[in-house]
């Protein structure tokens, strides 16, 4: 039988952005209320997969799953919760080597750490989180429907997935190498220390490197779509160097977060090729992924650079749309 | 400006002798009320440290703090006086209630410090109550209450919170979510993950952040304040903690084994950020251990003062009432003060 | 009976002093602000507060949510914090919902934290039955206040009192809770003009004079007997004493009554265990003992709520005759 691994991060969707933008909250009720449209999509398929669900502190997935439509049969599967990451990472390792897709609710942050486990398991991410670039913002019973037609092999997996890039970034400091990676972006901030992780203030970020980039996203991949818009399927990325609008002689105005938009001044934009490298220096700064700071930084030179090597993810619309030409969602 | 701001190397290091202060007051305070010498019950802050700091680091001098049963590490952070703290909980007449009011109780309102509190959820209203002469007055203030996790299941909780958002007043509600209300876990006592999500319900934002990371506690509050300050109303801040302790000294703690606290200690606040200004060059090893043994003389010095102190007089059970005297309480002054007079002549 | 020194008076009800003396204290001091449930643009739903929405504006008369936890919470942490919150809560039943906030923070604050502040916030309530207001509207409750320590309770009988005590109340750097009668707010009486008038705390006053027996009233029940007083005046010469203050309580001027009539009539509408009337007759004992020519007498509510239905209310409610009668038995 076909198998569908569900993640639903509880703690997604609740970072400093709700303080200092317009960030909004999803919280574990509307969380629950998703993974329940998961499971009652899958039965557009008349055998609808069997839903396999990561377990969590907050009793998401077990009131989802006590909710589940009869025709479903659905697992809690039997991890340990650490109530952190490690969580999300665990549970699409077990996933990768049980299931055909993952469905992920979360936002870039949760999709980043299922990336680093699902290797050519096909993922679908819906947006639950703050910051969402990656993940697609669909209703969840239409993400059940195409993880569905996904899993039980009713379309091509490869006509409908796209291998998402990564942003790789390597630090070189007095003390040690560091490594952070991205999905859509990494990001280097003046700012000196992790603190609340998000990048909340614009005039802090030096500039970073983004695997994909459209005025439609949020952050370091929306202020390089403005330049020059690139797809996530587009191979390499983009590296962009910022600077005090006020001396710039070229500038954007985007969307740095939710509620904030900000004019940020362009030192220089340069196309990279997949495995090109740009270089940054950092005194006292932060590199962050996905707009979210990780990695404290003193005297370092950091390498980042665009790579191949992201998550297979499906696209919903692509997937239901060819379900539906090859006949799949008719019963005759 | 607060005596210590983290945008600073000083400041920073000034947040870490804090952070040492505080945990060398609580484990003395531990190791004398194990002994016996401290009378009635001490809620321990151990572990907790980069919260009480974090927020204090963000604040003014003369903002206002309303604290929770677990108040040691506030007061410090707030600035108050170990000598008189530790006084204080020996039930001395120096202490900062005269010995009135023991470890839940500690005050000090003219350094901002609105009480630790016996009640769990008493000082949210205490701060919107604050919030509101602060507004009231035109001041430039904000006032912060702390609460537990389990006090986020109390109904005054809300209403204070609600009346600060309605009132659109300068108040910061700091959580501390140390993971078990009591004995209880976070998870059997509340139905949601992010407790800040009940921020939703009133109207204001909430946001969860690293508790044991003073850093995000700080950037976390300054927002905060900064908000309020623009006239935005109030916010709450959910910092994820831990207490290494029980929740008072003599709890058993059968409701989670060791490894849990021992995974909680990997990220301890203090350790984690000396290594951080270790690496910034802002701190060496050696400096670190002075601090360190700085903090235990200040500790030392703080209990050797309130072993030697007076007992108050017991003629003070008498007096604080009221701001005047009342015949129904007076009479009684009265014969306790004739009462030893009349012994020691 | 008006204070010595004090000649210019007028003639209001209970209800229009309160107001007068919340008028006066805000036009007084700028650090007073009232709040409570509907008591801005609504004017309170007794209507005591009336317009003074209209004089002082929002940020003065406030209106609240409907959370006495909330507000009266707030109301302790503001009076800690330098500014003087005058609370109504809507009826008295109601303070059950905000006792924590009085009991452990506003009533203690001051003494827990060896007197490191002040606590200036006045308590309005209302109290009584009367209107068929059933039993969550109509009680009496200010024997719980009274009763815990660090709180003070007046309960005016008369226009004058009513209106010196709210503004000896909001002057008060302690908490004090005001408990008005609801249904003597249209009682008439003469009450002094003079802004600085107030009724100190914790002094009774002596409504009439007499030297058979002595009759402790409080609130709604000091009219009542000064009724009664004067149908019996020629036969019985009644004293007639309302408490105004019941924590702290005026011993000396009761003791005193006691001395000269022998007699004492307890009459005050809370139940009867356990509560004021005990208390006065305690301290009655303790002081006057052998001046003391007959048992004391209590007059009150018997210890039921107060129930809907006219006829049932009646039953309970204590009354004047129930003070003829008190006083019958002993004279």
């Amino acid at each position: 039988m076909a198998r569908v691994g569900l993640v639903v991060n509880p703690g997604a969707g609740r970072d400093i952005r709700r303080l200092t933008g317009g960030a909004s909250v999803v919280d574990n009720r509307a969380k629950e209320r998703v993974a329940a449209c998961v499971l009652d999509g899958v039965t557009v398929l008349s055998e609808p997969p069997m839903v396999s669900i990561m377990p969590d502190r907050a009793g998401i997935a077990a009131a989802a799953a006590e909710n589940a439509p009869d025709t479903v049969t659905v697992e809690i599967l039997d991890l340990p919760v650490e109530g952190s990451a490690e969580d999300t990472r665990r549970a699409v390792a077990h996933f990768r080597e049980s299931a055909d897709v993952v469905v992920v609710l979360g936002g870039d942050g949760t999709t980043r750490d299922a990336a680093v486990e699902s290797g050519p398991m096909p993922v679908l991410a819906v947006s639950t989180g703050t910051n969402n670039v990656v993940p697609t913002p669909v209703d969840g019973t239409v993400a059940g429907a195409a993880a569905a037609v996904v899993a039980a092999g009713r379309v091509d997996t490869d006509a409908v997935t796209t291998r998402h890039g990564t942003v790789e970034a390597r630090a070189e400091t007095p003390t040690g190498e560091a490594t952070v990676t991205g999905l859509a972006s990494v990001e280097v901030s003046a700012r000196s220390f992790v603190g609340t992780r998000a990048l909340i203030d614009p005039a802090d970020l030096v500039g970073g490197v983004v695997s994909r980039a459209h005025p439609t996203e949020i952050g370091l991949s929306g202020a390089t779509g403005c330049l020059d818009p690139f797809g996530p399927e587009a191979a390499g990325g983009a590296a962009l160097r910022l600077r005090d609008p006020a001396t710039a002689s070229r500038t954007v105005r985007t969307a740095v977060a939710p509620g904030v938009t900000a004019t940020v001044g362009i030192e220089s934009h340069d196309r990279l090729a997949a495995g090109e490298t740009a270089r940054f220096d950092v005194a006292d700064g932060v590199v962050g992924a996905d707009g979210e700071r990780e990695q404290e930084l003193v005297d370092a030179t950091v390498d980042i650079t665009p790579r191949e090597n992201g998550p297979q993810l499906i696209d919903v619309r692509d997937a239901l749309d060819r379900a539906a030409r090859a006949g799949v969602l008719v019963r005759d | 400006m607060s005596d210590y701001t983290l945008d600073s190397a000083e400041g920073r290091v000034e947040a870490l002798r804090r952070m040492l202060t505080i945990r060398s007051f609580d484990e003395t305070a531990g190791e004398r009320f194990a002994d016996g010498e401290i009378p009635g019950f001490v809620h321990l802050y151990v572990g907790e440290e980069a919260v009480g700091v974090g927020t204090c680091a963000a604040l003014n001098d003369d903002d206002y703090i309303a604290s929770t049963h677990r108040g040691h590490g506030h007061c410090i952070a707030k600035g108050l006086n170990p000598k008189y703290m530790m006084a204080e909980l020996y039930g001395k007449a120096d202490g900062y209630c005269n010995g009135k009011g023991g470890s839940m109780h500690i005050a000090d309102v003219d350094a901002g410090m609105l009480g630790a509190n016996g009640i769990v959820g008493a000082g949210p209203p205490m701060a919107t109550g604050a919030a509101l002469s602060i507004d009231y007055q035109g001041r430039d203030q904000v006032a912060v209450g702390f609460l537990g996790d389990g006090a986020v299941a109390q109904g005054q909780v809300h209403e204070a919170v609600n009346l600060a958002s309605t009132w659109n007043l300068p108040a910061i509600f700091v959580i501390e979510n140390n993971r078990y209300g009591e004995g209880t876990p976070v998870e059997q006592q509340h139905n949601v993950d992010n407790l800040s999500d009940t921020a939703a319900a009133h109207g204001i934002p909430g946001v969860t952040v690293d508790g044991m990371d003073v850093t995000a506690v700080a950037e976390a509050v300054e927002e905060a304040r900064k908000r309020a300050r623009a006239g935005d109303g109030p916010t709450m801040i959910e910092a994820e903690t831990y207490r290494y302790r029980g929740h008072y000294e003599g709890d058993e703690q059968v409701y989670r084994d060791e490894d849990e606290v021992e995974r909680w200690r990997e990220q301890d606040p203090i350790a984690s950020f000396k290594e951080r200004l270790i690496d910034r060059g802002e701190l060496t090893e050696a400096v670190f251990e002075e601090m360190q043994a700085e903090a235990q003389a200040t500790i030392e010095n703080a209990l050797a003062y309130a072993k030697e102190a007076d007992d108050p007089h017991p003629s003070e059970a008498y007096e604080d009432m009221f701001g005047d005297s009342v015949p129904e309480i007076e009479r009684f002054a009265q014969q306790a003060t004739a009462r030893t007079d009349g012994g020691d002549h | 009976m008006a204070q010595a020194g004090i000649e210019q008076t007028e003639t209001m009800t209970v209800r229009e002093a309160i107001r007068q003396a919340l008028r006066e204290e805000l036009d007084r001091d700028d650090d007073v602000y009232m709040m409570g449930e509907d008591i801005g643009d609504m004017g309170g739903v007794l209507a005591v507060t009336g317009d003074l929405i209209d004089e002082f504006g929002e940020e003065r008369v406030r209106d609240t949510p409907i959370s006495e936890a909330g507000f009266v919470g707030a109301a302790t942490g503001a009076a800690a914090t330098g500014t003087r919150p005058v609370v109504e809560i809507m009826f008295s039943d109601f303070m059950g919902v905000s006792m924590e906030q009085t009991m452990n923070q506003m009533a203690k604050m001051r003494y827990m934290f060896g007197g490191k502040t002040e606590m200036p916030v006045t308590i309005r309530t209302t109290e009584g039955g009367g209107m068929g207001a059933a039993s969550q509207h109509s009680g009496t409750v200010h024997a719980w206040i009274a009763h815990f320590p660090g709180l003070k309770a007046v309960s005016p009988g008369t226009a004058e009192s009513a209106k010196g005590l709210t503004k000896a109340a909001i002057r008060s750097d302690d908490p004090v809770f005001v408990f008005e009668n609801k249904m003597i707010y249209e009682r008439q009486g003469e009450v002094p003009t003079d802004p600085e008038f107030t009724v100190p705390i914790g002094e009774a006053a002596v409504e009439r004079e007499g030297s058979d027996v002595t009759v402790l009233a409080t609130q709604r029940l000091v009219g009542d007997s000064l009724d009664v007083a004067e149908d019996l005046a020629g036969g019985t010469s009644v004293e007639v004493i309302d408490a105004r203050s019941l924590y702290p309580l005026d011993t000396d001027t009761i003791v005193e009554s006691v001395e000269k009539t022998g007699r004492l009539v307890v009459a005050d509408e809370s139940p009867l265990s356990y509560g004021i009337h005990a208390e006065v007759a305690t301290r009655a004992m303790e002081n006057a003992f052998f001046s003391l020519d007959a048992p004391i007498q209590r007059v009150g509510t018997p210890d039921t709520h107060i129930p809907f239905s006219p006829t049932l209310e009646d039953e309970v409610l204590p009354d004047g005759d129930d003070v003829r009668e008190a006083i019958g038995r002993i004279t």
